[in-house]
């Protein structure tokens, strides 16, 4: 059982990133990337630069492995898997930060920077939904959650969770409104002084947690695994792509704005928002 | 095979712990105490504390990034090019730590805690719940609204705007007599903080 | 035999701790030392509550109290950084030698 429940962990990683690059449209660009030369920046921290793309890669695998594949099977069986997938989300900032920061190059660390700004006050509206979510099932546990859903899907029960979480999405992923690490504007940011296979393996990284949490949404407001007639893995699958292609046509339908604006938005408008979420989800789960 | 674990990891901890102190970057010092508490977080988990463990993890990935945000802010030398050591009391500090581990760890072999572990088939997690919010709801609730009286001194303490203008500008109190003397001690000269900035290599 | 492990790594950190908190001139750097002490206390109440205490709930909410604590101190002590430096434009010990009059 454990066996099979990491190969569908790696199998949905694996394939799902392939998938989002080929919808991204850049696989012959990420394959071109590995025939390059790598640049060398001056004095970088080589640690750091060479593995911040495999912990992005190992985060993503972290997060998914918490995710039910069928009702009461998930390779990590943990009581506390909502908080799990949360300190995965926090090492994600951490992770891009350094990756950032190794290069000892400016555009690098003004992209890491003003990403940590961002993606800090994410985590809240980000707990908060977590916690919501977690209030009906009694439950920290991903298994419950899904028990939870069997009437009825969160996503009817907290109709705020799935737009807040939405931007926990894209923010994770580096994606459209939420890109203030990659982005066109810094000349790509922490990626700017990176080519040849490390570069192209933080891309697909990128796109390993867009399926991560993606899975993790499905779970948390589209009962993950359950559904009629077809066995639990293969709902999960589609709700996954489904929500990989809603998150990817959101990052691309939304401007990004200014970080300052985008702080305000955050402290102003959302983090509210997420506590209204919280009070609303409570009292109904009462 | 969890007492060897436990063990790595509590090797790992104290050598990432000494790390801090002498690494030559601020980043990396403060990312080095973050592994250390992710060690320490990791003996929570093997020594069934799942939701202790996996928090711990969790809030410190926030704090050292936080950290770390800070260094970068405030420091000339953030990515740490440059060799540095900013210490004072050197021999003193060394001395006092070598004698509080040592009188910690002399009080640790000579001491003989009870041997009571925790039951493995326990639900730790709704155990602490219940005791968050059933007999230590006061304890709580008390630490709760403690975090709020910090959040609002916090934002006093760094605001920009104090009672008499702007803390950047040198604010000064108003005159105690109409168009008096300011009122308050008189700064000793204007911008000799400035010249102490970066001044310690 | 692993608790007297966790707790002599626990002893440990809080010498490392104080010796940083006792010798650093920077700030942030001597926060860090009394976030490793703290550290050392979480560590010794995780191998107490384990293997001495039979689990009792009690010892998780020291836990969670020792994580606020180092919130607290983070918080404020960063609000407190941000002060002086815009005060004096400084991030050392010794710059605020004043407070000693």
């Amino acid at each position: 059982m454990i066996v099979l429940l990491a190969l569908a962990v790696l199998g949905t990683l694996g394939l799902g990133a392939v998938l989002v690059v080929a919808m991204d449209g850049r696989i012959a660009q990420l394959a071109g990337q590995f025939a390059r030369q790598r640049i060398e920046t001056e004095a970088p921290d080589r640690l750091n630069r060479d593995l911040a793309p495999v912990w992005y890669l190992a985060l993503a695998a972290a997060g998914l492995s918490v995710v039910p594949f069928a009702p009461g099977h998930a390779l990590l069986d943990s009581p506390v898997g909502i908080v799990i997938w949360g300190t995965c989300e926090a090492l994600t900032i951490v992770t891009v930060f350094l990756h950032g920061w190794a290069p000892n190059a400016p555009f690098p660390l003004i992209g890491a920077y003003r990403y940590v700004a961002i993606a800090l006050p994410v985590m809240l509206p980000s707990m908060f939904v977590l916690i919501a979510a977690a209030l009906p099932a009694e439950s920290l546990s991903l298994l419950a959650i899904v028990e939870s859903q069997r009437e009825i899907w969160n996503v009817a029960r907290q109709p705020l969770g799935l737009p807040l979480f939405a931007i926990v999405v894209l923010t994770l992923t580096l994606r459209g409104p939420m890109d203030f690490a990659d982005a066109a504007d810094i000349a790509t940011g922490t990626s700017a002084d990176e080519s040849g296979s490390a570069r192209a393996l933080w891309e697909v990284a990128r796109a390993a947690m867009l399926v991560s949490a993606s899975a993790l949404a499905a779970t948390v407001f589209f009962g993950g695994p359950l559904g009629p007639a077809l066995p639990g893995p293969v709902w999960l699958w589609i709700k996954t792509a489904a929500l990989v292609a809603a998150f990817a046509w959101l990052g691309r339908r939304i401007a990004r704005t200014t970080p300052s604006r985008m702080l305000t938005i955050l402290w102003v408008v959302l983090l509210p928002l997420s506590f209204l979420h919280l009070a609303i989800s409570g009292v109904i789960a009462l | 095979m969890t007492d060897l674990l436990v063990t790595l990891l509590a090797a790992f901890t104290v050598w990432t712990g000494w790390r801090v102190f002498r690494v030559d970057s601020m980043v990396r010092a403060s990312f080095s105490l973050m592994l250390s508490f992710i060690a320490v977080g990791g003996i929570g988990v093997l020594l069934s504390a799942p939701y202790i463990g996996v928090a711990t993890v969790f809030m410190m990935a926030v704090e050292m990034m936080v950290m770390a945000i800070f260094m970068v802010m405030f420091m000339m030398n953030p990515a740490g090019l440059n060799p540095m050591s900013m210490v004072h009391q050197h021999r003193f500090s060394i001395g006092a730590g070598v004698v509080a581990a040592l009188g910690l760890g002399a009080a640790v072999l000579l001491s003989s805690p009870p041997s009571n572990p925790v039951l493995s088939d326990a639900d730790v997690v709704a155990e602490l719940g219940h005791e968050l919010l059933g007999p230590s709801m006061l304890i709580f609730e008390t630490a709760g609204v403690t975090l709020l009286a910090t959040m609002v001194g916090a934002v006093i303490l760094s605001s920009r705007q104090g009672r008499f203008g702007n803390a950047d500008e040198g604010s000064r109190p108003p005159g105690l007599s109409p168009d008096g003397e300011p009122a308050g001690r008189k700064p000793d000269n204007g911008g000799e903080g400035h010249h102490h900035h970066g001044g310690h290599g | 035999m692993t608790l007297t492990i966790i707790l002599l790594g626990a002893a440990a950190l809080i010498g490392i701790g104080l010796y940083g908190a006792l010798s650093q001139q920077s700030f942030v750097m001597l926060m860090m030392g009394l976030e490793l002490m703290l550290n050392g206390a979480l560590l010794a109440i995780i191998g107490f509550w384990s293997l001495s205490l039979g689990g009792m709930p009690e010892g998780q909410l020291l836990a969670i109290i020792v994580m606020a604590v180092m919130a607290i101190e983070m918080a404020i002590g960063f609000a407190l950084i941000v002060a002086v430096y815009r005060k004096r434009q400084a991030d050392m010990t010794e710059s605020i030698g004043t407070l000693k009059q």
